[in-house]
């Protein structure tokens, strides 16, 4: 009965359309290099005031899963993640474009991210009491391990010398640690420049390094050979293959989406991160990785949508947001009456089994508007370079000056830039540097607010119970390498010469 | 900007020396035993092993090769600088041009380096920043500075 | 509930145009003309940002011009505070002050300071609540207060915010009234109020000092309680929740407060208009509502109130950082 009534809200025409348009204008939104998905629903929020609660908190789910998948879009297409959920895995899908595979690269975002959001709503709608007790029972001690993994991830996925990916992480912590936004309040490297004490966001860093640093490289490289000009194939005839060829990287993707995402402060883009290095640890075929190879798509693109669902799980139980994302909506909830908690299950189930329907409709609509954004996107690769990467130039500096109105981040942007430009051209990976800057607090945050509460002691970090699993998994895949290297110089002199070209 | 892994081995030295150093040099905070210096210096640390082992060469053997480079004049390579230079320009002239007038100029440079013809670069530069203040300022409702010339929105 | 609805539908056809609904304004008056921007110094979707943009909401209803909120971010708060300061004084560009300009200069991180403002008008306070584990043996506030008498210095851990944030020194406050130095209770940075409620709902803190709005989720969740609210009087969105003063006989109360302000040397005639509106705004069954369902405290003061208050809040909050050695020597 109150299935059917939450039907009824769901069905009411400005709930329809306010589905419909935020969908459009999340799908718009995430395909612009600097404006990321968190942007996207802030932007939401006024316009939130005039709608009734359910329209309301539609919007934001709507909009929300679109941006995070159309910021594969021009990542696959330019080489510019539109989303720092995308930065993970922006190579892999470039190489499949320049193969002339982007149908494949953008339908397995497409598809891939319209399973991952329906197996992470599933997840919200079957699971959310255990989940939410799990996600409790993470204290800081659990957060520095998770966090600490999380940075680990940089060395899987690089192509690069490890070292030199070790090397650019660092460099993001390093810049991390500007600001004063750090456990102990005191301003570290600000130069006494004031714009510098709230520290270096991610956003204009992202920009900078990917998109500004991919114009600076046209000016200097002849254009590409163009890509043969042929009829856009079907976006998702592959797919249905894909799926069933990579079933278990699938699944993967899903469960950890799901676990990063229920987890407060740990979102979407660690979800891919975490995947897209899983899929190539345990991929059979690893040396492809990074030469346009979908599997690691199919793995992160579930997971990076899965977690965006799970994500509201302690959002709608305690109040707690999962990720940036949730936390704007959760504002809108109490603004429009929805209070977070667990009553809102038992006395308003109605409007929580209408937030479910909603999460799957949007996932649902999200191919066949997908598929429409893709095709219109796509004209880009027909465009000349001259034509596209002054654009893309003028769009870098208003989207990062959208965030905060700040000119300092069109500067910054600049300058991330030229540091992306020069690293990449020496072989040091960005998106490692990205990952650094983006996990640099959690990892310092949960390091010392860790060592304040036990006084001092290190020993609370291996003795509970789930710290020390994640201690486990984390020293086992610090000292596998090495294992793997004595290994083979003990077993090296007996095998046959030849057996190194493996 | 191709340099030697000597030389970028030694700037992540010389940048970790001076992470450490300068970390180590914030004050204590009263009430917390590990104090704001432990992270960049613990991160200094790293840098400065890190940028020995690049400037040493070890793990070379994982990197790609990469394809050789047509030569060109000393000159060229400054071309790279063009969007850095452009962006500065943002900075500095956007408030006072305001934005169409800055991208337009923006965009009739950014495209004729890039090799486009006039033909192209010129309705480009008049349409594009029209289209992009239509699409920020309405309806993303940034506020882009008017400058010298308003849109008639 | 028929108007709701209709608004309600009219609204989602302008959600992409983002059209705001303004009445046209009845007088003419020779402020505002055009449209205002409203200065926000943090970031977009968090809760300053929430009250202002809908007091710019209601403002624009009530003056006929659009108030556009403008979130200038950066530097924590320092970047967006002194933009309101240094604008044109012609009141086409005004801001929304948060504690955080009583607190910011007392750290040495600006020169900017309360009088470098034209005070409009106090539009918001949220009082700190003091909130244990549910589980936790205290049964009031005055036996946490008797557990943290007896504790060793630094043996207690407390929570809510960063280090120096305004639930810091509301701890340092309420240590300080019941003569105990600042340190004597551990403060643990955390990143706001929701993370340090969640350690807290897990068990890794004995009390959280944020305001209880912020609390409230895990409240209703059952997972933790509020002994006690740092304030005069009770909240009327929580009214079982004891002052100090009640609970404890300790007269101590301080907050987190928002207020609408202007660049020194603002027109007579905008000081005119804007007063009086802002008090319609806040009297407006619309701010009232929406402030309820968050939770957020309200307390409003005319713009002579506002820079009275602010005087005060500057003078105890640059005692209480000092007490904490937050303070830069200077």
């Amino acid at each position: 009965m109150e299935l059917l009534e939450a039907f009824r809200l769901v069905a009411a025409p400005d709930v329809l359309i306010a589905i419909l348009a935020s969908a459009i204008y999340g799908l718009v939104v995430g395909s612009l290099p600097g404006l990321s998905a968190t942007m996207a629903t802030a932007l939401l929020v006024p316009v939130t005031f005039w709608l009734s609660p359910i329209a309301a908190v539609a919007t934001i789910i709507t909009a929300s899963a679109m941006a995070i998948f159309s910021g594969d879009i021009p990542g696959c297409l330019l080489r510019i993640p539109g989303t720092p959920a995308s930065a993970a895995y922006t190579d892999e899908a470039y190489a499949l474009t320049r193969k002339g595979q982007a149908e494949l690269a953008l339908g397995a975002g497409l598809w891939f991210s319209a399973i991952g959001g329906i197996v992470g709503t599933l997840s919200l709608v079957l699971m959310a009491p255990v989940l939410a007790e799990m996600a409790l029972s993470f204290s800081t001690f659990e957060y520095f391990w998770l966090a600490f993994l999380g940075l680990m991830c940089a060395t899987l996925v690089a192509r690069s010398s490890p070292i030199k990916a070790i090397a650019s992480m660092l460099l993001g912590l390093l810049i991390a640690c500007i600001g004063m936004e750090n456990p102990a309040g005191t301003p570290r490297f600000t130069f006494g420049v004031p714009d510098l004490l709230g520290g270096i966001e991610p956003i204009p860093a992202l920009v900078g390094v990917f998109a500004v640093s991919e114009v600076m490289r046209a000016m200097v490289t002849p254009e590409p050979p163009k890509l043969p000009d042929r009829k856009f194939g079907s976006i998702l005839a592959n797919q249905w293959a894909l799926t069933k060829k990579y079933q278990w990287p699938m699944w993967r993707g899903n469960i950890i989406g799901i676990i990063i995402g229920v987890l407060p402060g740990a979102g979407a883009d660690m979800a891919a991160w975490v995947s897209y290095a899983m899929s190539k640890k345990f991929s059979r075929e690893k040396e492809k990785f990074g030469t346009g190879h979908p599997e690691g798509l199919v793995e992160a693109g579930a997971s990076n949508n899965a977690s965006l669902a799970s994500g509201w799980v302690p959002s709608l139980l305690f109040g707690i947001p999962g990720d940036t994302i949730t936390a704007i909506a959760i504002g809108v909830l109490y603004m429009k009456g929805l209070n977070p908690g667990p009553t809102l299950f038992t006395e308003n189930a109605r409007s929580m089994y209408a937030l479910y329907i909603i999460f799957i409709l949007a996932n649902i609509i999200m191919i066949p508007l997908g598929i429409l954004m893709i095709r219109m996107a796509s004209q880009v690769l027909r465009a000349p370079r001259a034509a596209i990467m002054p654009v893309i130039l003028v769009m870098c500096a208003v989207g990062s000056f959208a965030t905060g109105s700040n000119l300092f981040s069109v500067l910054l942007v600049g300058l991330f830039g030229c540091l992306g430009f020069v690293m990449e051209r020496n072989g040091y990976p960005v998106a490692a540097l990205v990952l650094g800057i983006v996990m640099g607090s959690m990892v310092e945050q949960n390091f010392i607010t860790s060592l304040i509460k036990s006084d001092g002691d290190v020993l609370p970090f291996i003795e509970r119970p789930v710290s020390g699993v994640l201690a486990a998994m984390t020293f086992g895949a610090l000292l596998w390498p090495l294992g793997v290297w004595i290994w083979n110089r003990v077993q090296g002199p007996r095998l046959p010469a030849g057996s190194a070209a493996e | 900007m191709q340099l030697s892994d000597r030389v970028t081995g030694g700037v992540l030295v010389l940048l970790g020396a001076a992470a450490a150093w300068g970390g180590s040099r914030l004050p204590a905070v009263p009430g917390q035993e590990v104090g704001p210096a432990a992270f960049p210096m613990l991160i200094g640390c790293g840098l400065i092993l890190c940028g020995v082992l690049i400037a040493v060469g070890i793990g070379r053997s994982f990197e790609a090769e990469e394809a050789p480079e047509t030569p060109h004049p000393w000159w060229y390579g400054l071309r790279a600088l063009v969007p850095f230079a452009l962006l500065l320009f943002y900075v500095l002239a956007s408030e006072t041009l305001g934005f169409v007038l800055t991208a337009a100029a923006m965009i009739l440079v950014g495209a004729l380096v890039l090799g486009a013809r006039l033909r192209l670069a010129l309705p480009l530069a008049v349409l594009m920043p029209l289209l992009i203040h239509l699409a920020f300022y309405k309806l993303l409702r940034v506020p882009l500075p008017d400058g010298l010339l308003s849109p008639p929105w | 509930m028929t108007e709701t609805s209709r608004r309600a539908l009219l609204g989602t056809g302008a959600a992409l145009l983002a059209a705001p609904l303004a009445a046209p304004a009845l007088a003419q008056p020779r402020w505002p003309t055009r449209p205002v921007q409203m200065l926000c110094p943090w970031a977009a979707g968090g809760g300053t940002d929430a009250v202002l943009r809908i007091i710019a909401a209601l403002l624009e209803k009530e003056l006929g011009q659009p108030f556009n909120v403008v979130n200038r971010t950066g530097g924590s708060g320092v970047v967006g505070h002194a933009a309101i300061a240094s604008a044109q004084p012609d009141g086409y560009t005004l801001g929304m002050l948060t504690s955080e300009i009583c607190m910011l200069h007392w750290q040495g991180l600006t020169e900017v300071t309360y009088r470098n403002y034209t005070p409009l008008g106090l539009m918001n306070l949220d009082p700190p609540g003091i909130q244990v584990n549910v589980s936790a043996p205290y049964a009031d506030v005055k036996a946490l207060a008797e557990a943290v008498k007896k504790s060793r210095p630094g043996q207690m851990k407390a929570s809510g915010t960063g280090q120096g944030g305004i639930w810091h020194l509301a701890l340092a406050g309420w240590l300080g009234a019941m003569g105990l130095p600042a340190s004597h209770v551990r403060w643990v940075p955390s990143n706001g109020a929701a993370p340090a409620m969640q350690d807290l709902a897990a068990g890794g803190l004995d009390f959280t000092t944020c305001s209880v709005p912020e609390a409230r989720a895990m409240l209703d969740a059952g997972r933790a309680k509020s002994l006690a609210v740092m304030s005069p009087e009770r909240l009327s969105a929580f009214p079982n929740i004891p002052t100090l003063k009640e609970a404890m006989g300790i007269d101590y109360s301080t907050g987190a407060w928002r207020g609408i302000a202007g660049p020194p040397n603002l027109p007579a005639e905008v000081r005119n208009v804007m007063g009086p509106a802002l008090g319609k705004v806040f009297n407006s069954q619309e701010y009232k509502d929406f402030l309820n369902a968050r939770g957020f405290g309200l307390l409003y003061a005319d713009a002579a109130g506002f820079g009275r208050h602010m005087e005060e809040a500057d003078k105890s909050l640059g005692e209480a950082m000092k007490a904490a050695g937050l303070a830069k020597a200077a």
